[in-house]
């Protein structure tokens, strides 16, 4: 639930609704009292008590329902559409509550009103010379008090009526916090999928490929040596192979590391990295990178290893011919990353490379938005906020 | 000797199969994969298999399965096996079958090119080839039992090369005894670990792995 900040700008309409809260409760009040008194037999007797608490009910969602609509339109509330508040029992509640609140505020509404006739007949005794300097005083000092009161609760009867609404009308605090802990603790798990998965890829790559090369290398010196004095000729030609195969090594070697993590990420930034990724891709890769100033360096991560999945992805299942990258981010605003490929389509959210990107994003508050209909184009949009 | 070999990765498979050749080995067949060898194997009739543990589709253990399974429907053929990592209950798995024609050593191992030869050797020969690692491992887990405690460091020399599958003139030469001080630390050690001194060396390295393992 959002709200309008700031009481400048919207202070006449505030007041406005406070007086409309003023002028809304004494109608809840007269209603519990009425039909309290003509259900209250059917309220008592267990029988019909449910029946009688429906109709109860359903009266008063009538009001809410005009409660709501001051709230947001004075108010500038933002409530879940169709938030299923606590039942017609809850409605009753709310509605006595904020009844209630709303009559003391009209109360201290007219007292300060008051004050302020007094105010005035002061103000006419002063010119007129009617007071002493002592009695002058000791009004002012009553009169400032009492008003200072009066504001003190007009502020507290606003915020109350502020609060009613948010727990009656969306979720409460408590339920903001359970769905925040859920939140988290999916994303948790998702976040120790993520890197289980990739070291699981790493142990892959180590094992097929750089492993399997260098016993193929030192078979290949062995057998050098073996044949060396049989053979020399065949030797040479045996090292010569294993020094191709040595550099071939190396080679992998870098790729596996910098697939790993790309070292660039720390000593360069997120430009050069995503450079990096432009030059390993097999397919042409546009990247438009329009980012003013410095990211954090967890953003610039997931950001990076957003990018270079999706790529990969474009590049390994989508038969795509292009991929087209842009970053974008403005100062103290989210980081935008988006890839687009010309692919079939068809990614499925649910697959393992995006299921653990979509960790990682969510890691740090981010949403990541897949759009893959069959036939292509692919859209993946990651949005990561910069705290 | 006639051998055929699974292996997964293209770049070993042919390195294997030409060192083979080179050696006056007759290579039969190279796979990519588990699933056809057993049938191959059947139709083919290798002295020897080679096979890597891990391999597509789920790189766990479908080498080790076709290895087993190979034992027991070919008893004659000797089957080695390349392992990762080592893997004790690999190791247990491929010897419940006996130690007869049968190895199990570390992938790196090939890159030995002698002993990877040797192991081969031994195997076709009927004998049993375990790799030192996967012995070393062995012997310094069950350290903690005591009559292993009570061997002197040249004694549990010859224990590890005997575990490993050597028989005792190749374990006098490995150390660099002769062969009746071989014989003579033999019969100390099966003393000490109270195991049965059979002859032939198959039940021998039965007998020390069971210990060992216990």
């Amino acid at each position: 639930m959002e709200r309008d900040g700031g009481g400048g700008r919207f202070g006449g309409r505030r007041a406005a609704g406070v007086v409309a809260g003023c002028l809304t409760a004494p109608a809840g009040l007269l209603y519990l009292l009425v039909a309290g008194v003509a259900l209250g037999g059917f309220l008592l007797w267990p029988r019909t008590r449910a029946y009688a608490l429906d109709l109860l009910g359903s009266g008063a969602r009538r009001l809410v329902e005009v409660e709501r609509r001051r709230r947001t339109r004075f108010f500038g509330d933002r409530f879940p559409e169709a938030y299923e508040g606590r039942g017609g029992g809850g409605a009753v509640r709310y509605l006595a509550a904020r009844s209630w609140a709303g009559l003391v505020c009209a109360v201290v509404l007219a007292l300060l009103g008051f004050g302020l006739v007094l105010a005035v007949l002061l103000v006419g005794g002063v010119v007129r010379g009617a007071f002493g300097p002592a009695e002058l005083l000791a009004q002012l000092v009553l009169g400032g008090v009492l008003l200072f009161l009066g504001l003190q609760g007009l502020f507290a009867l606003t915020a109350l009526d502020a609060r009613l609404a948010r727990e009656h009308f969306g979720p409460s605090e408590r339920e903001l916090l359970r769905r925040r802990i859920d939140e988290l603790s999916v994303s948790r798990a998702a976040v120790v999928r993520a890197v289980d998965a990739e070291r699981r890829r790493i142990e892959r790559d180590l094992h097929d490929g750089v492993q399997q090369r260098l016993v193929a290398l030192a078979m290949l010196i062995g057998r050098a040596r073996r044949g060396g004095a049989r053979d020399p000729e065949r030797a040479a030609e045996l090292l010569g192979q294993a020094h191709r195969e040595a550099r071939e090594v190396l080679a992998e070697l870098r790729e596996v590391a910098w697939r790993a993590y790309p070292s660039a990420l720390d000593s360069l930034g997120l430009e050069e990295a995503l450079g990096g990724v432009a030059q390993r891709c097999a397919l042409p890769l546009r990247i438009a990178y329009e980012v003013a100033g410095p990211l954090p360096r967890p953003v610039e991560t997931a950001a990076y290893f957003v990018v270079s999945e999706a790529v990969t992805n474009a590049a390994k299942h989508a038969d795509a011919t292009a991929v087209s990258v842009r970053v974008t981010g403005a100062p103290g605003g989210p980081l935008t990353v988006r890839i687009e490929d010309d692919g079939r389509g068809g990614a499925d959210p649910a697959g393992g490379g995006l299921t653990g990107l979509r960790g990682r994003v969510a890691a740090l508050d981010g949403v990541l938005r897949i759009d893959s209909p069959l036939g292509g184009p692919t859209t993946i949009v990651a949005e990561l906020p910069c705290v | 000797m006639r051998v055929i070999l699974a292996e997964d990765s293209t770049l070993l498979r042919e390195g294997v199969a030409r060192l083979l050749a080179e050696e006056g080995h007759e290579v039969a067949g190279a796979f990519g994969d588990a699933e056809t060898l057993v049938a191959e194997a059947e139709a083919l009739h290798p002295d020897v298999v080679v096979v890597d543990i891990r391999m597509p589709p789920t790189h766990t253990d479908e080498g080790l399965r076709a290895a087993v399974e190979i034992r027991e429907r070919l008893p004659g053929t000797g089957v080695l096996v390349l392992s990762q990592h080592v893997e004790r209950s690999y190791a247990a798995r491929l010897l419940a079958g006996g130690a007869e024609r049968v190895g199990y050593l570390l992938k790196d191992r090939v890159a030995q090119v002698e002993e990877f030869l040797d192991a081969l050797e031994r195997i076709h020969a009927g004998g049993a080839a375990l790799d030192p690692e996967v012995v070393r491992q062995l012997v310094v887990r069950s350290a903690h039992a005591d009559p292993l405690a009570r061997l002197t460091p040249r004694e549990r020399e010859v224990l590890q090369v005997l575990a490993e599958g050597y028989t005792n003139a190749a374990i006098a030469r490995r150390l660099h005894l002769s062969l009746s001080a071989v014989e003579k630390h033999l019969n100390a050690v099966f003393d000490k670990l109270e195991l049965r001194g059979t002859e032939g060396h198959s039940p021998r390295i039965l007998a020390v792995l069971r210990y060992l393992e216990a």
